[in-house]
């Protein structure tokens, strides 16, 4: 019998049906995808198109291969809930008893609710209601849906009013690399999409959020090891041009630390492509809230203090 | 004289055979001779241009100042060029050859029109230069293992379906009805490539699928890739070479025929990382289908222990059984790793560290590379006719090789697991995570010299074979030719 | 003499082609084999979300992740939908199907959906001429019903239309409200599909 047909048949269907699976099916459904909204209290379109140097910067990025060292996907392990006073209510009196029997309940079910710095479960009159001045603020944390609801119908039954802010929870969003997991929509009008598999250096997915300033990417580029100590990247002077100052300095010129800057009468300039590629790394954000992906972005609490200030964004986030 | 032109010879005599008369195994090797030197001597040779660029891209992390100041030097450059002068150059360029090989051997037929495999392989040649080119100036894709441009591909994947096509035809003209289980391997790798190198050219660089979808058909690429194709060629030489260089009959087809169907099915859907930035459903089948992978390795592992008769130190006998032993082990490692870091829970320790490309590198080269060696290490020579020039460099290769992986593969695993663990800790500086990876990689740069010397000796062994041989025909072509004159200008 | 055909080699005489034998596959490997099948098919129906596109990891179904969506920011649902059935779903239906001939739906309609510029500016001065509505063609005028809402009620009436029926869109704020008809001004004319559509 010949089995030449019959093999061929074999690893035809095996193949045709991953073809199927991997390629046909995600073009049919997110290889159409659209612009989507926001979800939560601001409405916004998501996501908009790269500015026109952003562009050029991402094709830099893909020329240069920036991606066999740094990734663009930020995972996400688990969801928390925050539980969150926006309004203190009429009488604070009820609000901080409501509190102080959520922290009772928190000491006595360690796993399933924490209360949140600097509240913390203290029990000090003073300084909850220094706190309370200082809303919207989250109070308590809860791993699960049913004590959170519960959380927030105690307050809720005071004259305070109190909500639920959704908080994502991984390693890659601890160590501050973003707010909420990457989806297919945050790579809707990159093309290619260079979601990267190593990280030899850090995540860039939201590297705009951290470095929003170009100067400190050029910088960084031109000499990575005077920015970050001890950096396996290599430096791209070839993104640079050394060149005769000309009547006066260039405002584009690096500013570039002693044991680095040019020679007398010279200056460091970023080329063009050097340029694209900071405005592509400074447009890098994906934190906006959407439906695959629910996250709270929590208006920063009025300061009353300075330090309150810094202790109230820390514990926004 | 030349090779193409002499008429198959059939070797069995009967007058009264109705079935066709097979074809002597030298007669074979003849067909074959041209177009398998040119395929493996290039393969050889971009073997050594991939371990250039792989050593260059490895000192840079020892010294990142190291030719920074050109823009074709630079690491995100210069290591997709070593990545895919090994994968184009030498994976798929010395595996087709053994491919067409084995499938001429085992059909009992000669290699069909022969003088366009070697067409194929200057074309083949001329597209991965064009592509690797290409990549230097920064035309790279940016899809990782496609990232030759778009012209480049064009030419690769003309040639592919020269060579394919007239593998195909060989196998359609085998005159060896009986299949044997290498050939249902090789015969669905010989279409596999094409399908999913045009597929995922076309929709990536052609028509320009939209978002992460490119991301979502660029890893199906590269898993059906390494581990499907890479694994059908890979696993066919074993199953041919273990049998026939030990002189028993392979354990069980059957079985064979579980690793065939369950390496094309479970390894095609395995591509896509468990953490990916796509709809949960994606990476749940593939993490599904990475750890039903194991079944294929536990049953290519089974027959060719039952084989052995649990005897593995046959293994050592013949020098090409040295390196295909090495590379079914690495098979085995690399199957069982891939199956037990699939897991979300594992996956979120094992991403984005340096284990990826040491599991990889593990199954490319530890696995596919080191076979295909064992497998030109025992061809050539038949094709020839003699031995190799330096019989001891062979010995020596293995042994480089072998610790050139070893050293590679175990430094860069355990700091990628140590590097995973720290990450998974906030408070951990990222920079003093990476400063930590520093000596492993040092190690691992030592593991990619020893393999460039490896490298070094394969060429040279073969260089000196090949060049032996054709100097040799040529200096008796040449006595030919003046005898003929003398006795000519002798009579006159 | 022709060099090509050199006889064998200084090599030890070659091994003839394997052959394969019949030996079963061991049971164990099949049990093995289907074990590992059921965990595959139990993962995936606890890991999968069952190939919804909007499911992606840690969770795990649909009805998970509409459990997780941040609230609306206040607005109160009810008091919306108290509205809307007094004023609006006259015409546009209390389901938000909208009536042929007289309103278009709500549910699905990308009007409805889409930027918040647009909503509001609709029921402050009326829609007139033709405009099409999820795919279909409508060509009447509505009249200016949001006109003496105050802003709270315009805001809650609107996010109720936006996330009910199968819409899911953002809340209205009552200050989005309160821009939108400073911007707007004095104007009585009613919009038309065009001019609605210039604006951001």
């Amino acid at each position: 019998m010949n089995y030449g047909p019959l093999v061929f048949l074999a690893a035809f269907f095996a193949l045709a049906s991953s073809w199927c699976g991997f390629v046909l099916t995600p073009q049919l459904q997110i290889g159409r995808l659209q612009q989507t909204n926001t979800v939560g209290s601001a409405a916004a379109t998501y996501p908009v198109a790269r500015p026109g140097l952003a562009r050029q910067g991402l094709e830099v990025y893909r020329a240069n291969g920036c991606a066999y060292c740094h990734s663009q996907q930020v995972g996400q392990t688990g969801t928390l809930l925050d539980i969150a006073l926006t309004d203190a209510g009429t009488n604070e009196t009820t609000t901080i008893a409501a509190l102080l029997k959520l922290a009772d309940a928190s000491a006595n079910h360690p796993g399933v609710l924490t209360a949140l710095p600097p509240w913390g479960g203290s029990r000090s009159n003073a300084s909850t209601t220094a706190l309370l001045g200082e809303l919207p603020r989250a109070f308590l944390r809860s791993s699960t849906r049913e004590a959170a609801n519960a959380a927030v119908k105690t307050l809720n039954s005071t004259s305070a009013k109190a909500q639920l802010w959704i908080v994502p929870v991984g390693p890659d969003l601890a160590r501050g690399w973003g707010r909420r997991r990457t989806v297919a929509e945050d790579f809707l009008f990159d093309s290619p999409v260079m979601p990267g598999s190593q990280r030899v250096g850090p995540d860039l997915t939201n590297v705009g959020m951290r470095q929003p300033d170009a100067n400190w990417h050029l910088l960084h580029l031109y000499a990575p090891q005077a920015q970050v100590k001890g950096s396996t990247m290599p430096p791209y002077r070839f993104l640079f041009e050394k060149r005769r100052i000309r009547f006066q300095p260039s405002p584009e010129a690096l500013m570039l630390p002693p044991e680095l800057a040019p020679p007398a009468g010279y200056e460091i300039v970023p080329k063009p492509a050097a340029k694209a590629l900071a405005a592509y790394l400074v447009n890098l954000r994906a934190d906006a809230p959407l439906y695959t992906a629910p996250l709270t972005v929590p208006a920063a609490p009025a300061a009353s203090t300075p330090t309150n200030a810094a202790t109230a964004t820390a514990s926004a986030k | 004289m030349s090779v193409i032109s002499s008429p198959s010879q059939p070797s069995a005599a009967g007058p009264a055979d109705t079935a066709p008369a097979l074809v002597a195994p030298a007669a074979i090797d003849l067909s074959c001779r041209l177009p398998l030197v040119v395929l493996f001597l290039s393969a050889a040779v971009w073997l050594l241009v991939a371990s250039a660029f792989g050593l260059v891209a490895s000192i840079k992390f020892h010294a990142p100042g190291f030719l920074a100041d050109s823009a074709w030097l630079t690491y995100g450059r210069v290591r997709p060029a070593g990545v895919n002068s090994m994968l184009y150059g030498f994976c798929l360029q010395a595996g087709l050859g053994v491919a067409l090989w084995m499938l001429a051997r085992l059909g009992r037929t000669t290699l069909a029109a022969p003088w366009l495999v070697i067409v194929g392989a200057l074309c083949w040649n001329l597209g991965v230069a064009a592509g690797v080119l290409g990549i230097l100036r920064g035309g790279s894709t940016g899809f990782e293992n496609l990232e030759m441009p778009g012209y480049a591909v064009s030419l690769v994947f003309l040639a592919c379906l020269m060579m394919v096509f007239w593998g195909v035809l060989t196998f359609h003209q085998r005159r060896e009805r009986q299949l044997y289980v290498s050939q249902w391997f090789l015969f669905a790798a010989l279409f596999w490539f094409p399908w999913i190198y045009s597929t995922a050219n076309l929709l990536l660089q052609g028509f320009h699928v939209r978002g992460v979808a490119q991301a979502v058909i660029a890893w199906w690429y590269s898993d059906n890739l390494l581990v499907v194709w890479l694994g059908l060629v890979g696993l066919a030489t074993v199953l041919y070479f273990v049998p026939k260089l030990t002189s028993r009959d392979l354990h069980s087809r059957y079985l064979a025929l579980l690793a065939f169907w369950m390496l094309i099915l479970f390894g095609s859907w395995s591509g896509i990382p468990a953490n990916a930035p796509v709809p949960a459903w994606m990476p749940a089948l593939s993490v599904v289908a990475t750890v039903l992978g194991v079944i294929p390795v536990i049953a290519v592992a089974l027959n060719v222990h039952w084989t052995l008769e649990g005897k593995c130190s046959k293994l050592l006998g013949h020098p090409s059984l040295r390196f295909i032993g090495f590379g079914l082990v690495a098979f085995i490692v690399a199957g069982l790793a891939s199956a037990a870091t699939a897991l979300p829970a594992v996956n979120q320790i094992t991403q984005f560290t340096w284990f990826i490309p040491a599991r990889g590198l593990l199954n490319s080269y530890g696995f596919f590379a080191m076979v295909i060696f064992g497998a030109i290490y025992y061809i050539v020579p038949q094709l020839i006719g003699q031995e190799f020039p330096f019989p001891k460099l062979v010995r020596a290769h293995f042994w480089t090789a072998a610790a050139g992986v070893l050293l590679f593969v175990v430094p860069l695993a355990i700091r990628g697991i140590a590097q995973g663990l720290r990450l998974q800790h906030a408070d951990v500086a990222f920079a003093d995570i990476a400063k930590g990876t520093l000596p492993f990689l040092r190690a691992s740069t030592t593991g990619d010299l020893l393999m460039a010397l490896g490298h070094l000796m394969f060429l040279a062994n073969l260089c000196g074979l090949v060049f032996q041989f054709y100097r040799a025909r040529a200096v008796s072509a040449w006595a030919e030719a003046t005898a003929e004159l003398k006795t000519a200008e002798a009579r006159s | 003499m022709s060099p090509e055909l050199r006889p064998s080699l200084p090599l030890t005489a070659e091994a003839p082609e394997p052959r394969a034998g019949i030996a079963a596959v061991p049971v164990w490997l099949i049990i093995l084999l289907s074990l590992f099948l059921y965990w595959g098919m139990v993962y995936f129906d606890q890991h999968s979300g069952w190939f919804s596109p909007e499911v992606y990891a840690p969770y795990r179904s649909t009805a998970e992740l509409a459990l997780y969506q941040p609230p609306t920011g206040g607005i109160d649902l009810s008091r919306g939908k108290a509205v809307y059935e007094n004023i609006c779903g006259l015409c546009h239906g209390n389901d938000g199907a909208g009536k042929p001939g007289q309103a278009p739906a709500f549910a699905n309609s990308e009007w409805a959906l889409g930027t918040p510029n647009r909503m509001i500016r609709i029921p402050i001065v009326g829609l007139a001429g033709p405009v099409q509505v999820a795919g279909q063609q409508w060509n009447l005028a509505m009249p200016a019903m949001g006109a003496a809402l105050p802003d709270d009620d315009l805001a809650a009436v609107l996010t109720y239309i936006r996330q009910s029926w199968g819409n899911k869109a953002s809340a209205v704020t009552p200050e989005q409200v309160k821009a939108v008809r400073a911007e707007v001004g004095n104007r009585t004319q009613p919009w038309t599909a065009e001019q609605l559509n210039a604006i951001q």
